[in-house]
């Protein structure tokens, strides 16, 4: 081990003294991503921390009003109804589209059903649907007239019609559907390719031990699928967080406390208000927010995950 | 090394011109002007014409969805980079573009006082600066308002279905209640299907609305909009209007439908009704609205101080929105004509609609147009009224408290406005 080691230290040392241009080159090459990282990535979040501390319009000069931005965002009762609209409607439309989403996989996944590739394209299609034809087709489902569709449901079922674009739970039990149809065929296949990679021999050993077909999901399956598992509730956590097209388009431009996210509320503040300030406050605090949770599942994967 | 210094720099360079626009060249020694436009305004054929007659000028018309144009042109100025020649300026846009006056020509340098004369004195007000020295906009089209029935819902009811003794029956908003009593009871039908625009027609009425001229909220101490209000809920509460928010299929069905007596709406509205209920014909009517007419809407066009061509462009302006051209757009397109020479025009005074029985639609909004009030908007109007307007929705959809949805929109608007 010992002289090998040298080696690589004496090799390293000599490329770096003998050809210092190579190094510049390589540099060279991985710079286009850098420049347009720092031109479209990193200069606009830098200059939203700098908004967030001042007085802004979009056209006339900055005035620098410290952390009064703040003040106003935190104060702001809709800006905490904002937020929990957004964890509310995050947990409604995510856990249940992963659970969905795993059986929906192993049935996909199960030697019974015949044109598999044609489920599959089905089951992935709302993803690849553009959200502002998907907003405005469950605007009419869940329209809160006593004809729209979803009211015609309940009333064979017996149940009154429900408004469902101006209460708290409908506008969002809407919105929760619409994230539901339209990211559960992506997860879906996310957990396909997981269920695809796991070894068949697993399943025989289980079925040849009297295994059920929920012991075989409960603990060949989903044990085998944890780091896919893990993978996409990050991916909808920080999805969930940043809700923004659906509302807009259900909500259309009156921006109901009921469905407002945060990010719809940031953007009315910027882009309907032109107050760019307080939009941007409301964005750093965002920023932390996710920083938060991102750190939670960070936390709660490793226990998981060893 | 230094080579590599220069091949770097080169990157960085080529990279950045990549982000920048082309600059126009005019090889031909013509002046290029880029238009912005919104709307069915049916301005790339007078453009077209324009161009014929004036053969070193070429007009590029570029068509927007009007939010998006706004947005768009607000980036572009904030920027500093990306503005066209000339754009169209929406009414409920206008103040906030004022704001920025630095960013456009004033159009009283390149002689607009000439023109003053040819438009409607309150149209031309709402694109002046405070001190009346800054013009921002020449005006194009306008909105006054008007009250559309339904002539079976009326008959059915047994009231008189001619405009003019519809007009005399309805003549103050205290006979439109009664009205709406009397159909409800006859037919069952509502007298209108939408709270907003019941709220609207009032409030559009009153010699001020939501700020003064010191963009200070009027609302809580000036006594119209809260009138206005009062008024909306309590047709609403009383069962006499429905629940539809604007622009949705639903109130699109109910224009087919005739499942209400009146659409308190302006000019350009005509369009909306075809589009919706193409079947109707001769089943709606128009009439003057009660105490008096409003404005809805109608634009301006302005000039970004971007332009290289500023004479050019104000040269196409003052002909594009010029009286015979205006109305050559109402003829065409249906903008109702913000200059008042046009209403005496034969074609004008002769204007019949098939859609409407054959009525003379055309004079109802130029009298309507005559009588509207020049009021102050201020540039932070849309807040006010996307919040009022959700108070409303919700006393009619929710059956809640009037005065509590009152109070609770006057908090969000203030958050709002102290962020500004």
């Amino acid at each position: 081990m010992e002289p090998e080691r040298k080696k690589g230290v004496v090799f390293s040392k000599v490329t770096k003294k003998g050809k210092p241009k190579q190094d510049l080159i390589a540099y060279l090459f991985v710079s286009p991503f850098f420049i347009l990282f720092a031109i479209f990535g990193l200069f606009p979040i830098l200059f939203s921390f700098y908004i967030a501390f001042q007085k802004w319009n979009g056209i006339t000069a900055m005035e620098f009003n410290g952390f009064q931005n703040f003040v106003f965002v935190l104060k702001d009762p809709i800006f905490w109804k904002s937020l929990s609209n957004t964890i509310i409607i995050g947990i409604l439309g995510t856990f249940p589209q992963l659970i969905v989403a795993i059986f929906l996989a192993y049935a996909l996944n199960s030697a019974l059903i015949k044109l598999k590739g044609l489920y599959r394209a089905a089951i992935f299609m709302p993803y690849v649907t553009s959200t502002v034809a998907v907003a405005i087709i469950f605007g009419i489902l869940f329209s809160s007239q006593d004809f729209g569709l979803m009211n015609v449901i309940l009333g064979w079922m017996g149940m009154e019609p429900v408004a469902w674009s101006t209460t708290e739970w409908g506008v969002k039990i809407a919105i929760s559907v619409m994230v539901f149809w339209r990211w559960v065929g992506y997860n879906t296949i996310i957990y396909l390719a997981g269920i695809q990679a796991i070894p068949e021999e697993l399943y025989e050993a289980a079925k040849i031990d009297g295994a059920t077909l929920w012991q075989r999901i409960r603990y060949v399956t989903i044990p085998m699928l944890r780091h896919v598992i893990i993978f996409t509730v990050f991916l909808s956590t920080i999805g969930a967080l940043q809700l923004f097209t659906e509302p807009l388009v259900y909500l259309g431009r009156s921006f109901r406390e009921e469905g407002i996210t945060v990010v719809l509320y940031l953007w009315r503040d910027a882009f309907v208000n032109n107050a760019f300030g307080t939009a941007s406050a409301t964005a750093v605090i965002l920023f932390f927010i996710i920083l938060l949770f991102t750190s939670l599942n960070v936390k709660l994967s490793n226990r998981i995950g060893k | 090394m230094k080579k590599l210094l220069w091949l770097g720099l080169f990157v960085i360079v080529l990279l950045l011109t990549a982000c920048s626009s082309n600059e126009e060249t005019d090889g031909d020694g013509k002046v290029t002007l880029d238009f912005w436009v919104f709307g069915s305004a049916g301005y790339e054929n007078l453009a077209e014409q324009y161009m014929k007659e004036n053969p070193d000028v070429k007009i590029n018309v570029n068509f927007t969805e009007m939010n998006d144009l706004h947005n768009n042109l607000f980036t572009s100025i904030s920027a500093g980079s990306g503005a066209p020649d000339l754009t169209m300026i929406e009414i409920s846009q206008i103040a906030k573009f004022l704001e920025a006056s630095d960013k456009f020509y004033n159009l009283y340098d390149y002689g607009a006082s000439e023109v003053k004369d040819l438009y409607l004195d309150w149209k031309w007000k709402l694109a002046e600066s405070v001190d009346g020295k800054f013009l921002l906009g020449l005006p194009t089209d306008i909105g006054p308002t008007a009250m559309f029935y339904r002539v079976d819902v009326f008959e059915e009811a047994g009231l008189p279905t001619d405009p003019e003794e519809v007009a005399e029956l309805i003549s103050t908003w205290e006979d439109y209640y009664e009205v709406a009593k009397i159909i409800k009871e006859k037919t069952g039908k509502l007298m209108s299907d939408s709270p907003e625009l019941v709220f609207n027609s009032l409030r559009d009425q009153a010699p001020e609305q939501y700020f003064n001229e010191n963009d200070e909220l009027i609302i809580e101490t000036s006594p119209y909009v809260k009138e206005a209000y009062d008024f909306a809920t309590k047709m609403i509460q009383e069962g006499y209007v429905g629940q539809n928010s604007l622009w949705t299929p639903e109130w699109g069905n109910a224009m087919a439908e005739g499942s209400y007596a009146t659409l308190l709406a302006p000019s350009w509205m005509v369009a909306n009704i075809k589009g919706n209920a193409p079947d109707a014909v001769g089943k709606w009517a128009v009439t003057n609205m009660p105490e008096g007419a409003g404005n809805w809407g109608g634009s301006y066009i302005a000039i970004p101080k971007e332009s290289k061509y500023p004479e050019e462009a104000y040269a196409f302006v003052k002909w594009l929105v010029s009286p015979e051209n205006q109305y050559v757009s109402f003829i065409n397109n249906g903008l109702f004509p913000s200059a008042p020479e046009v209403y005496e025009k034969e074609d004008f005074v002769n204007f019949s609609d098939e859609y409407f029985g054959g009525q003379n639609t055309a004079e109802v909004f130029a009298k309507a147009a005559e009588s509207v009030k020049p009021i102050y908007m201020g540039k932070n109007y849309a807040i006010v009224n996307t919040e009022l307007v959700n108070a409303l929705i919700n006393v009619a959809t929710n059956g809640s408290d009037p005065q509590k949805e009152w109070d609770e929109a006057v908090e969000r608007i203030k958050s709002q406005l102290e962020r500004q």
